[in-house]
């Protein structure tokens, strides 16, 4: 364990590293993400200026969800992001042995070195969002920001999950870069309140791909408006983690040669 | 080098093998497609499995403090065999034993045990200077500060590449990029070390370095397996040649025995006086001197000749040639590498 954590930091430095060495580069990126995610606060701000609403939730507490969303996303593009992209091209380019050649636990490796300084920008964005709306909605007790940790933590899972099943496709299909883009959409449904939408993608975005454990559910915790099926989510969301976790090292030893 | 290891004599730990293949076998399942619109709709809906054996039963001895050339033309299974000997590819069949372990069974403590350079898959991180690349391995290998200080400037040292690791490593030629990947892969001391195409791409100096840098390594005691399609590499450092064609073993032993394996035969280079009253050998394909052919003829004046010396003796070939022809110039050389593997390589190669 020590020695992943040593490697984490490494990778820290390293990604830190490279971001000095193309400042400008990393200071366009930051500023894009960020324009690019706090594009939502303007459009909420202009439905309920336009004294449209998202029936049943006040402006705030639907920033407060779209602000938990992008903090989660942040941290998920910031830990495991890359994952797809690495895995796709070490098995296209074959230099996915040079990683077999380690001795350490090559998905744990691949995360690791994966870090990604750049979404830093979003999850303060975000953070900044999300502390104006809590200023807005009130006090939540300590019950409630431990359910909301909980669950935060759980939306971190399922994305990677998310993260592991696609990159795990990549040793089969080498080539799948429109899967990552279609998860992208889906996962949107975490951005609002779920109520707006109909049974059926409810149902699928809580039980089947819990999506709405990204924001809406541990948004949902804070504002003291968790319902009791929430929390059965939790069981997907693990489902999800270590179905991607099984695949992909399935897929690593199927890389190896195992049987094939 | 603080580790024990490089301290003892090699010719105390003598012949100890190191390396021991049986029986190696690999088969591949690809699918057959033909080329053509109407096969690729086709090959979409249903694809025919087809096995492609890799390497069939190879069986091969490394002795620790050896290096050996693994050699083969493009496609022979060169590659497949040092990936299952670092452990990314499982055998199919086979036993692979290196320093006791079972390179796949036991993955992640086997590879900390070895280390591996692919002259074309680089392990350096790109936009950094080497010198974090080495860092990163130093917590991936978890190698304490006192011995990686060492270890690193030992190998710096050797290397002489001390003002360069601080560097981007996208601004270094690929000669200094070369040399850090063999820090990369020495970093932690391992007693074993695979080379596949190390001196790929680069200029004579530079691959003079590398291969200088192997030598000295190899005395303090590292065990190298090289794959390469350079000669002079082979020649210079190995000790024992192992060539793998159409994934079988054609050909184990020393360099000495793979000349011999063909016989004693020599090179004469002639330029010959075209005017002399004797007759020329140009255009003379049937040169009537007993074990003797004529395998090019450069120019006019130029002619290659082999000679088999169980059949002459070279001072009996110099008495024939010279009473039967003039010449202006000659040269007696040894069968050069490439002569010997090429004809190694097509007769192994056309045996199905």
């Amino acid at each position: 364990m020590k020695k992943y954590l040593m490697i984490y930091k490494e990778s820290m430095r390293v990604s830190i590293a490279s971001a000095a060495t193309y400042r400008a580069n990393f200071i366009l990126h930051s500023i894009i993400t960020l324009l690019g995610n706090i594009v939502f606060p303007l459009v909420t701000l202009l439905i309920y200026g336009s004294g449209a609403s998202f029936e049943g939730w006040s402006m705030y507490e639907v920033l407060l969800i779209q602000s938990i969303f992008t903090m989660s996303t942040g941290l998920s593009n910031m830990f495991f992001g890359g994952m797809v992209w690495n895995t796709m091209e070490h098995v296209r380019e074959g230099t996915f042995e040079t990683v077999l050649i380690k001795p350490v636990d090559c998905m744990f490796y691949l995360l690791a070195t994966n870090f990604g300084i750049h979404s830093f920008g979003v999850v303060a964005g975000g953070m900044v969002v999300f502390i104006i709306s809590l200023v807005h909605v009130g006090n939540a007790t300590i019950v409630m920001w431990l359910q909301f940790l909980l669950l935060f933590l759980m939306g971190l899972f399922v994305m990677l999950g998310m993260e592991l099943l696609m990159a795990a496709t990549s040793f089969k299909w080498v080539a799948n870069s429109r899967i990552p883009e279609m998860y992208g959409s889906v996962r949107q449904f975490g951005n609002y309140p779920q109520t707006i939408f109909n049974k059926s993608i409810i149902y699928l975005t809580s039980f089947i791909l819990p999506v709405g454990m990204i924001g809406f559910f541990p948004a949902s915790a804070l504002l003291g408006r968790l319902e009791w099926w929430m929390l059965v989510s939790i069981f997907p969301c693990i489902l999800f983690l270590m179905l991607g976790i099984w695949v992909y090292r399935y897929m690593v030893r199927l890389y190896e040669g195992v049987g094939g | 080098m603080t580790n024990e290891f490089y301290k003892t004599n090699r010719k105390e730990r003598a012949v100890e093998n190191i390396i021991s293949v049986e029986h190696l076998c690999k088969k591949y399942t690809t699918y057959k497609r033909e080329s053509g619109f109407k096969a690729s709709v086709k090959s979409f809906f249903h694809r025919e499995k087809v096995y492609v054996d890799a390497v069939k039963d190879v069986t091969f001895q490394v002795k620790r403090g050896d290096i050996i050339g693994i050699l083969g033309p493009n496609g022979a299974g060169k590659s497949t065999t040092i990936k299952m000997l670092t452990g990314t590819l499982y055998p199919t069949e086979g036993v692979i034993n290196v320093m006791g372990f079972s390179p796949y069974k036991d993955r992640i403590s086997y590879v900390r045990n070895m280390g591996a350079v692919f002259g074309q898959k680089s392990q350096l991180i790109f936009d950094i200077p080497p010198l974090d690349s080495f860092r990163m391995n130093k917590a991936i290998y978890g190698i304490p500060d006192k011995e990686y200080e060492e270890t690193l400037h030992t190998l710096i040292e050797i290397l002489e590449l001390e003002d360069k690791v601080m560097r981007p490593t996208r601004v270094l030629s690929l000669g200094e990029r070369m040399k850090c990947e063999f820090i990369m892969a020495m970093l932690h001391n391992p007693p074993i070390v695979y080379l596949d195409e190390p001196t790929i791409g680069l200029d004579v100096i530079a691959k003079q370095n590398i291969r200088e840098f192997i030598k000295q390594m190899n005395e303090r005691g590292t065990t190298f397996i090289l794959t390469t399609h350079d000669l002079e590499d082979v020649q210079q450092l190995a000790k024992d040649v192992i060539i793998i064609n159409k994934g079988e073993k054609v050909f184990d032993g020393s360099i000495a025995d793979l000349r011999r394996n063909l016989g004693n035969k020599k090179v004469v280079e002639l330029t010959v006086d075209s005017y002399s009253e004797k007759g020329i050998v140009y255009g003379n394909k049937n040169i009537e001197i007993r074990g003797t052919t004529v395998i090019s003829e450069l120019s006019h004046q130029k002619t290659t000749l082999e000679v088999d010396t169980d059949v002459i003796s070279i001072s009996e070939f110099m008495n024939e040639l010279s009473s039967q022809y003039a010449f202006t110039d000659i040269s007696i050389k040894e069968l050069s590498m490439e002569t010997i593997i090429t004809k190694i390589y097509k007769e192994t190669g056309n045996k199905e």
